[in-house]
């Protein structure tokens, strides 16, 4: 029993962390709050189905289409609808909901409503201590672990990266020092989507597909970006763990209520927050001038 | 911006030259509206059942009326259902009000149709219900018979004849694995979505199964929409039960299925799983879903009588698929709304519902009644039972799905057995033989 | 007699300088006429329903307005309220009896109720963290609602309900009345004192604490006057559709309502209300493409965003009404001077 929740809470936690930390990039760099980002995350998942169903291609192949699909996708659509009104976030706000909702009645036109699957990169379970995986689970907790650590090397290590963390913390004294914000905040646009597809890429085979896939991972993810505190990526990762933790301990301990499971999870988050009102690791920022 | 204000302009003044020009329309026609959510699979079974109907009694001619004959035109309302109820009550309004149609069919999501019913109510329009399974429907009728005399139940019978069928099915495959494998005592898991309607199933599984000498392992409540059942399969493997009652409605039923059939568990699946019942399913488990039963109206081969055939042969070279029970506006329309209007000679709506509550007919899933509760009252709903509507248990056997029930079932000790035919016999899981064969 | 005249007189003469004066004006005075005149000219029960529910949500979006425009604390869960009270009213309806005219007001008070709950935890969250935290509150709701399946219905709601009027025409003269009613004090909090400090309370909290001023009483405030108007609108709604059901919490009908204050122009209670009579019937008409619908509709969102990022109407408003740059007070466009006091105006 505690080897099932420890598993499956690293197994749901791994999913949280990929998309929180896209999400969360995006917010701390360009102060966007992506509604769009698992929206991206679908168009991944279907590209992928298009790819292996359609076209008779590898799985891995799909992913790779998938990722590069839904990469320009979201560079396209920030560059012509979001960076011209930047400035306003009401309208940013609504015009990412009002992009996730086109893409999802793109794919309901294209695809339809019918539940669709996508093959696993690597089919078949193991056992550990009688607890049986996927190897498709490992694949996910291995694949967070290598975003994080490329991601981290990247912010440190690189110029660009370097680019990145001073936007984030100052746009204004970023852009005096030489750096151009907004070419900053594409790529870093560029970077979140990627990662975003990446999630969908790998996740995809564990989940259905379908045209309404993007909005409980939205709000998970929303959760645990809040808990872990915005515009931090450590907080991001630790977040997302604790409320995958929370969320196997629910569907374990009490299995009548495994429906229950997303509110535990909100209500967790909603009782950190009074306590700590910026997140477990929230950057408090200066107020915006 | 100008021209965009221009086109809204335009859009305006062609929405009001429609409206006016609308009611030209079908002046000899029998107008019937299709109302579902036209963009998933059920909404397109109703459209195309429906459509599949009308061609038919157009290219005999129309319905006879009055010495004339006249042609049935059908209009198409996405009612949207699943994602807006709204959305589906100003679709049924629409149907109503500004189309001017005379017979309704369709309908799916229970929510949707109990706030649809009360408008095709209100404008005394006659409805028929295919797709949604909630007693309340029918219990309107009985209860304020002059307000809801105008609806009937097309498909499927409502769910208290579900929970029976399910423990018929139930009770037989937990004799064939009790024989085939010698086991002293069945252990059954039941495992059921998280949504209202399945809460008496429960509880009455809970007290039937002990009955057929079986042992419930366990419960599990998934989320209708849960992608990712982990959790309760390892539970279910270790209370080692032999046999998962499934209960599902929703998407919950594919990665059940998909996952189960991945980490072979030891376990046979009967019950409900209406993902099970479509097309998609196989590829939608990717391959994994073998062995999985479920309760279902139709399945390619098995035929009720002489109606089953032709219906499903035409439907599947038409469309491509075979048809879900959704697909029975055909008949609604064919068997139901057509031959009440030609025997009473009217459209009055009184007139229909006084000769369609007393009407029994054929059609390609039996034998459609309507009874009446126990104070006598009229409820429109569908009768249940060997002669009238007993629908099929179907097993997904190497990617096609085989009828497998009713095979040599008697209701009743003097009841006559049946076994339709295409009925082909249960086949157990290798990976649960494997297990459990001594 | 004279009396009758002078009155008349001054009627007409109030007409020509205040309500004449400006477009917008006239437009709000139109738009009033039309809702109120309009069974007389048609009875055609398809518009009618359309511009009942327009009715029902613009309450809900003034609502959304005095809190996250007015006061800034953006709620991304505002569906919390409108769903608390069409199921407080289902509830007292279904098993109470209580009418339609004691249950929506009772269900409104269990949205206030509700109100309280999520503003004392939301009192010192800002910006994104209030919205994402808001949006959590709906959530649990539906978590409960299918726990507690029993009392609320599960997903299948609650239904039958009573209606609020035997006819459609009495049930529209009934909901644009209150609509109108509701919107007006809507608007006449704003203008107060206590809609000042809201105002206040979004540009610089801080500098208004340090005035002197207890923020967190009017936080609270301003959450329970929006939760009660909402809540008001969810009642009206359960007992339009005569069904409450889980529909009516969905993030989909929170972010509706952020959709059309935000495209209608936000701190103005006028614009949201203005959206939705646009935006509703607009996606109305869009059944004309039915496949295409909501994807058509996301992209008028995006493209009048991209173009008028402050709302359409408030910049329909600005193309025809400028301010004069020394009394500030509103002018037609065309004119050359300010009609007050005189000066030049660019």
């Amino acid at each position: 029993m505690i080897a099932d929740i420890i598993i499956n809470s690293l197994i749901n936690g791994s999913t949280y962390a990929m998309l929180a930390i896209g999400f969360s990039l995006i917010f701390g760099v360009a102060r966007i709050v992506n509604i769009a980002h698992t929206a991206f995350y679908m168009v991944a998942a279907y590209c992928i189905y298009f790819a292996t169903h359609k076209l008779g291609l590898p799985p891995v192949v799909g992913m790779l289409g998938g990722v590069v699909v839904a990469t320009c996708l979201g560079l396209i659509t920030y560059k012509i609808f979001i960076d011209p009104i930047r400035e306003h976030e009401a309208a940013v706000l609504i015009a990412t909901i009002a992009l996730a909702m086109a893409l999802q009645e793109v794919m309901l036109i294209v695809f339809t409503g019918d539940y669709l699957s996508v093959p696993a990169l690597v089919s078949g379970y193991f056992s550990i201590t009688g607890v049986k995986i996927f190897y498709q689970h490992l694949i996910t907790f291995v694949a967070v672990l290598l975003i994080l650590v490329i991601l981290r090397a990247f912010l440190t290590k690189t110029r660009l990266g370097l680019a990145v963390r001073c936007t984030a913390q100052d746009r204004e004294v970023a852009n005096l020092m030489g750096m151009n914000e907004s070419r900053v905040a594409l790529i870093t646009v560029g970077i979140s989507v990627a990662l975003a597809g990446f999630t969908g890429a790998v996740i995809a085979p564990l989940t259905i597909v379908e045209p309404f896939m993007w909005l409980h991972p939205l709000i998970m993810m929303m959760a645990v970006v809040v808990l872990g505190g915005l515009g931090s990526i450590k907080g991001s990762f630790i977040a997302a763990y604790m409320l995958g933790f929370a969320e196997a301990l629910v569907v374990f301990l009490i299995p009548m209520g495994a429906f229950l499971k997303g509110s535990v999870a909100l209500s967790i988050m909603i009782i950190v927050l009074l306590i700590r009102p910026e997140g477990l690791f929230g950057v408090v920022f200066e107020e915006e001038r | 911006m100008d021209r965009f204000k221009l086109l809204t302009k335009l859009s305006f003044v062609a929405l009001l030259a429609l409206t006016l020009a609308l009611p030209c329309w079908g002046a000899d026609t029998i107008k019937i509206g299709v109302i579902g959510p036209m963009q998933f699979v059920q909404g397109k079974g109703h459209w195309n059942g429906a459509m599949m109907a009308a061609e038919e009694i157009n290219a005999a001619g129309g319905v006879a009326l009055n010495g004339k004959k006249l042609k049935i035109e059908l209009i198409q309302a996405d009612s949207n259902e699943f994602i807006n109820i709204t959305d589906a009550t100003n679709a049924m309004e629409l149907l109503v009000t500004r189309d001017k149609v005379d017979f309704i069919v369709g309908g799916f999501r229970s929510e949707a149709v109990l706030a649809m019913q009360d408008i095709a109510m209100e404008y005394k329009t006659i409805f028929i219900g295919c797709g949604a399974a909630h007693p309340e429907l029918c219990e309107r009728v009985a209860n304020d018979y002059d307000t809801y005399k105008y609806f009937f139940r097309g498909t499927p019978f409502n769910s208290k004849f579900l929970v029976k069928t399910c423990f018929i099915q139930m009770a037989t495959v937990g004799a064939i694995l009790k024989q085939s494998l010698g086991l002293e005592k069945v252990k059954v898991a039941i495992v059921a979505e998280k949504a209202m309607w399945v809460d008496p199933m429960i509880a009455a599984a809970e007290g039937f199964i002990p009955k057929m000498g079986m042992e419930v392992a366990g419960i599990w409540r998934p989320s209708p929409v849960a992608t990712d059942v982990m959790a309760e399969l390892s539970a279910i493997q270790r209370s080692e039960a032999q046999m998962i009652f499934t209960i599902f409605s929703s998407s919950v039923g594919i990665p059940f299925a998909r996952q189960a059939g991945e980490l072979k568990i030891p376990a046979v699946q009967v019950g409900i799983n209406v993902e099970a019942q479509k097309e998609g399913f196989w590829q939608a488990t990717q391959g994994m879903g073998d062995y999985v039963m479920t309760l279902n109206t139709y399945c390619p081969g098995v035929e009720y009588n002489e109606l089953t055939k032709p219906f499903m042969d035409t439907y599947t070279k038409k469309y491509g698929e075979p048809p879900t029970y959704t697909a029975d506006t055909y008949s609604a329309i064919k068997y139901a709304i057509v031959p009440a209007i030609e025997k009473t000679g009217t459209l009055d709506p009184d007139k229909l519902v006084a000769f369609m509550e007393n009407d029994e007919h054929l059609v390609p899933s039996g034998k459609v009644a309507y009874y009446k509760d126990e104070q006598g009252r009229p409820t429109h709903d569908i009768k249940w039972g060997p002669g009238y509507l007993t629908s099929l248990g179907v097993q997904w056997q190497d990617g096609k799905q085989i009828g497998v029930w009713p095979y040599k079932w008697k209701a009743s000790p003097d009841a006559p057995e049946i076994t339709y035919k295409g009925i082909e016999p249960y086949k157990i899981a290798p990976w649960v033989v494997e297990k459990y064969k001594k | 007699m004279h009396l009758i005249w002078y009155q008349l007189r001054k009627f007409v003469n109030v007409v020509r300088t205040e309500l004449l004066v400006l477009p917008s004006r006239l437009v709000v005075f139109l738009f009033i006429l039309v809702l109120l005149l309009l069974p007389l000219f048609t009875s055609d029960p398809y518009l009618l329903r359309i511009l009942i529910q327009a009715s029902i949500f613009a309450i809900f979006a003034a609502s959304w307005d005095l809190l996250s425009g007015f006061t800034g604390q953006m709620s991304f869960g505002h569906a919390l309220f409108f769903g608390v009270g069409a199921y407080g009213a289902a509830m007292l309806n279904l098993r109470l009896g209580i009418p339609p005219i004691g249950s929506i007001p009772l269900g409104a008070l269990a949205a206030v109720l509700a109100g309280l709950i999520v503003g004392i935890p939301c009192l010192r969250l800002r910006g994104t963290y209030l919205a994402l935290t808001t949006l959590a509150f709906p959530i649990i709701i539906i978590g409960l609602v299918y726990a507690f399946s029993d009392i609320t219905g599960g997903e299948l709601g609650i239904s039958g309900l009573q209606r609020i009027a035997r006819s459609r025409v009495a049930n529209y003269y009934i909901v644009v009345s209150v609509m109108l009613v509701l919107v007006t004090i809507i608007w006449k909090i704003t203008d107060s004192h206590t809609g000042i400090i809201f105002h206040a309370i979004r540009e610089d909290e801080v500098a208004v604490r340090a005035a002197g001023i207890n923020t967190t009483r009017y936080k609270l405030l301003a959450f329970c006057l929006s939760g009660f108007f909402a809540g008001i609108a969810g009642g009206l709604y359960a007992h339009f559709m005569r069904i409450a059901g889980p529909s009516t919490l969905i993030p989909s009908m929170s972010f509706q309502v952020v959709i059309w204050s935000v495209f209608g122009g936000v701190v103005t209670i006028w614009g949201p209300v203005g959206a939705v009579f646009i935006l509703f019937p607009l996606l109305e008409l869009f059944r004309l493409w039915p496949e295409y619908r909501m994807l058509m509709f996301a992209f008028v969102i995006l493209l009048i965003l991209l173009y008028m990022p402050q709302g359409l109407l408030p910049w329909i408003r600005d193309r025809i009404e400028n301010e004069c740059p020394r009394c500030k007070i509103r002018n037609i466009a065309t004119r050359a001077s300010c009609r007050v006091c005189d000066a030049q105006m660019q």
